[in-house]
């Protein structure tokens, strides 16, 4: 079942386009990454499908309502975790996750056991009676995202959570967030932290100046333009002449660094790599490592933004 | 429970803490107590209508008022600070619209001028208990002058809120407009005898309507010039609210 679908969404705010007609269609049960460089449009994205601000055209339904003509409907299913910070200075943490449930209408009983759980889950019960205004800025980010889930929801929209989180904090919350999944809970994440994205999401968007530019699984977008492999070959001694020894082979691009190190980028690298070794072998140049780098989606992620760049 | 009421008890909730209870009491007891019966001996009488009242008392009854103003404009910095702390957006992303928002903020400033008059009247009554005289119009005219004075203040900081972003500009405007409405009032001192142009200056304060109104209720001083004087505190209230609420509904994220 489609939890979000968009059609031809845009959002101009003068002569600039911040939304560029994008289509997507989101699978409910499932973590669906929103990525893109600083200022490529995610933000915007995330407040058009929170209803916080209206499109300047295209259509949006959420969770089968039409978005545009009933946002409140909308807003009383999903829970939205924006990318600044959002915190009342003057309340403690236990405080202001109570007073989030009550502000969802969550009965007190119920909002006094989610507070505990929530307290443990994400490692604030130590802080539990310290002010937000004292909090560090990777407390304060734990606060509001555990103070998300004080309420029930169908659709979790997160908006880079992980900043300013510490990588224990970080990996912690992306496996609560997976098991949450589990549940039966539909999360819509944007994140410029593509291992993030990799570890947690079953579909990914890539956006890049208000259009999108491809939608896959990791593994798709992996096989689809992550043919080209990097073989790192480091030699033991300083050969200078390889430049010329290998400057026949044909296919691949080859970088040598400092002379004792030899990068090989191809989509061939096995038929590559044996004439490679070949060449040395026959040459007398020994070898001290050879190592395989295998790609992953920042390189993909780099790749398609500098093209659409250069497309552009 | 209604949207509503769980937003104006969440604005309760972050308005009222020690500091801010703390500061409404102590701040107006200051003037009442300290001022009020060190200037006694110099401003015997003071004149209001047809009667004088000791200057403890006058100032008393202008210290509601005063207080009113000074809850409201605080508690209307809910709206600045929300948008300061990202709760705006982030109430906003929630199961609220912004005419919840708009109506929780007015309902919580009433509130707390309701209560911070309540506080001061009480605080105050020795002072004034030998002038005061209660009539069928005492307490709604209080009530009166409490609501619309703080829909009236609490707007007024609201629109502020709204049209400003840095503390620096917002802590200047804010101490500006507190400073000229307390003191170019009728809280303090009567319009009578204020040379020209301070008088007629006093009468461009909405505090000094709302200060005249509460005092023609505690001290049985209703005349014509007052009920014109509730219009006026009315109109001015229901203009910067109209205000308010445009500009607050235009807010964008």
């Amino acid at each position: 079942m489609s939890c979000i679908e968009v059609s031809r969404l845009s959002k101009s705010y003068g002569s600039i386009s911040a939304v560029n007609k994008i289509e997507l269609s989101v699978e409910s049960g499932q973590v669906f990454g929103f990525l893109g460089p600083n200022g490529a449009g995610k933000s915007t994205t995330i407040k058009l499908l929170t209803t916080l601000i209206p499109p300047t055209s295209g259509s949006m339904c959420i969770l089968g309502i039409d978005a545009v003509n009933n946002p409140l409907q909308i807003r009383h299913k999903i829970g939205v975790v924006l990318q600044q910070p959002s915190y009342e200075p003057t309340l403690s943490v236990e405080k202001s996750l109570d007073k989030y449930g009550m502000m969802w209408n969550v009965p007190k009983i119920e909002r006094k056991k989610r507070l505990e759980q929530l307290l443990v889950d994400f490692d604030l019960k130590e802080i539990r009676k310290k002010r937000n205004e004292d909090l560090s800025i990777g407390q304060r980010r734990r606060v509001q995202v555990a103070r998300e889930f004080m309420h029930d929801m169908e659709l979790l929209f997160l908006d880079e959570p992980t900043v300013g989180l510490d990588p224990n904090a970080r990996r912690n919350l992306l496996d609560y967030l997976k098991n949450k999944v589990k549940t039966g809970l539909t999360i819509f994440y944007t994140t410029h932290i593509l291992s993030e994205a990799e570890y947690l999401c079953d579909k990914i968007a890539i956006i890049d100046k208000g259009k999108i530019i491809t939608v896959d699984t990791p593994d798709g977008l992996k096989s689809k333009f992550g043919n080209e492999k990097t073989i790192k070959i480091h030699l033991n001694e300083e050969r200078k002449e390889i430049i010329s020894f290998l400057s026949n082979i044909e296919d691949c691009k080859i970088d040598f660094d400092n002379g004792t190190n030899i990068i090989i980028h191809s989509e061939k690298s096995e038929y590559i790599l044996l004439q490679i070794l070949k060449i040395l072998n026959d040459e007398g140049i020994e070898i001290e490592d050879l190592s395989a780098v295998p790609t992953n989606l920042e390189d993909i992620f780099l790749k398609m933004v500098r093209e659409n760049a250069s497309d552009n | 429970m209604h949207p509503i009421i769980r937003l104006v008890n969440r604005n309760l909730t972050i308005s009222l803490n020690p500091g801010f209870l703390i500061w409404q009491v102590i701040f107006p007891l200051i003037y009442i107590f300290v001022a009020g019966f060190a200037y006694a001996p110099l401003i015997q009488n003071v004149p209001l209508g047809a009667r004088d009242l000791d200057y403890p008392a006058f100032l008393a009854s202008g210290m509601i008022g005063f207080n009113i103003m000074n809850s409201t404009l605080v508690s209307g910095i809910i709206i600045w600070n929300d948008r300061r702390h990202g709760m705006f957006e982030q109430i906003m992303s929630g199961p609220f619209t912004r005419s919840h928002y708009i109506l929780s903020n007015i309902c919580t400033i009433g509130i707390v001028g309701l209560v911070s008059a309540s506080l001061i009247a009480l605080v105050g009554y020795p002072v004034f208990f030998d002038s005061i005289e209660f009539s069928l119009i005492t307490i709604p005219l209080i009530v009166f002058g409490a609501i619309t004075g703080s829909v009236l203040f609490g707007s007024l900081a609201s629109i502020i809120s709204t049209r400003l972003r840095s503390s620096e500009g917002f802590n200047v405007i804010i101490n500006t407009v507190f400073l000229f409405f307390a003191f170019v009032s009728t809280a303090f001192y009567p319009a009578e005898g204020a040379p020209e142009p301070l008088r007629s200056a006093f009468y461009l304060n909405p505090l000094t309507y709302l200060v005249d109104v509460i005092r023609a209720g505690i001290f049985g001083t209703f005349t014509e010039f007052v009920f014109y004087e509730m219009i006026v505190l009315l109109a001015m209230a229901a203009g910067l609210f109209i205000i308010a609420s445009k500009l607050l509904t235009k807010l964008d994220f």
